[in-house]
């Protein structure tokens, strides 16, 4: 397990998820994939953090507890990217009932009311 | 300091595989609600690697949060909405999606082995890497069982205790959150507020006694009247 490995499978994740997200015609198969996307990213801060030193932790100056507590900066990303994440999914399941209340349908194809 | 033992690398080679197998289900799936029980899967399998990356409140929050709730909640709308006996077809033009999926896939693997990251080795003050390795208390939280370090005068004193990446980073995530970034702690407040409310609005039913009904009927009667008076 290295950086590399662990950015590897971040990525995968990302991929997969991005091919998903037009792949699908569902609209909930498609908040589905958003979410494995959501979930690559975090994956790669999380890395970041366990793998990586902070600037502040390099630094020559005398290490203090915010420099030692900088190393979880990653951590922290992790927690308000999966807190947008949860309000991103509920949200976007309103919208798609709104849809299917409007339409009777929650196909990609059926939303296209602008596009012409 | 970085040495990873062989349990460490099967546990994160298995939740990997967990991820991306479920993942790869979830994308191919026509049945949507096989999909949302193989994204529960995958989930999971992202908290087991919150774990072996030493993140461990990431990992909890990933089991409470996207496991407890965002499963339930794409169980929910499987269920609720009909029409997902149809199934979730796959879409024209999928080809070119997969490849600028493989694209990006291709262009983070490019960057991700071709840099030169800073390790953890990098770091070379001796109270800096007892604290990560060994862990760290701060001043005023004395304990008489861990070793302490006396840091250089006026910054904080460290204490060391056991291995792992910075020990108890639960706690010191905490502090982190109610202090470096407290900003963006209240705004995600805010904004979960907001998601609510706008929830709520998006799913109101107007039901007959509501305004929109009511407005509705008072055009058609308008209408009504409008050509009676013209006959």
């Amino acid at each position: 397990m290295t950086i590399e490995n662990v950015l590897l499978v971040s990525a995968a994740l990302f991929a997969l998820g991005a091919y998903g997200v037009v792949s699908r015609s569902s609209l909930i198969t498609v908040i589905m994939s958003l979410e494995l996307m959501f979930n690559g990213v975090v994956i790669a801060a999380v890395a970041f953090s366990r793998f990586t030193p902070s600037a502040a932790l390099l630094s020559n100056d005398p290490i203090t507890a915010e420099a030692i507590r900088s190393a979880l900066t990653g951590h922290a990303f992790a927690i308000f990217i999966i807190s947008v994440a949860a309000g991103e999914a509920a949200l976007a399941f309103a919208l798609v009932f709104a849809m299917f209340r409007a339409r009777e349908s929650i196909e990609i194809t059926d939303a296209s009311a602008m596009k012409h | 300091m970085m040495e990873v033992s062989t349990l460490t690398n099967v546990a994160f080679w298995g939740a990997s595989a967990m991820t991306l197998g479920f993942a790869l289900i979830v994308v191919t799936q026509r049945d949507v609600f096989r999909a949302a029980i193989a994204l529960a899967g995958s989930f999971l399998g992202v908290g087991i690697l919150y774990f072996v990356l030493s993140a461990e409140f990431v990992g909890v929050v990933q089991i409470l949060v996207y496991v407890g709730a965002i499963s339930v909640l794409m169980a929910f709308a499987v269920m609720f909405i009909q029409d997902v006996t149809l199934g979730s077809r796959p879409v024209q033009g999928r080809l070119v999606g997969a490849a600028v999926a493989a694209l990006i896939l291709a262009a983070v693997a490019f960057t991700a082995v071709n840099t030169d990251w800073a390790t953890m080795d990098d770091i070379t003050d001796p109270v800096a890497i007892a604290a990560l390795t060994e862990g760290y208390v701060e001043i005023g939280t004395g304990d008489d069982a861990t070793v302490a370090i006396t840091a250089p005068e006026g910054t904080t004193q460290l204490v060391v205790e056991n291995g792992g990446v910075l020990v108890d980073s639960t706690g010191a995530l905490g502090v982190l959150l109610i202090r470096e970034y407290v900003l963006a702690f209240e705004i995600i407040g805010l904004l979960l507020v907001a998601t609510l409310i706008g929830g709520l609005l998006l799913m109101r039913n107007p039901g007959p006694g509501s305004e929109a009904a009511a407005e509705e009927k008072a055009d058609a009667d308008a209408e009504a009247a409008g050509s009676e008076a013209s006959v």
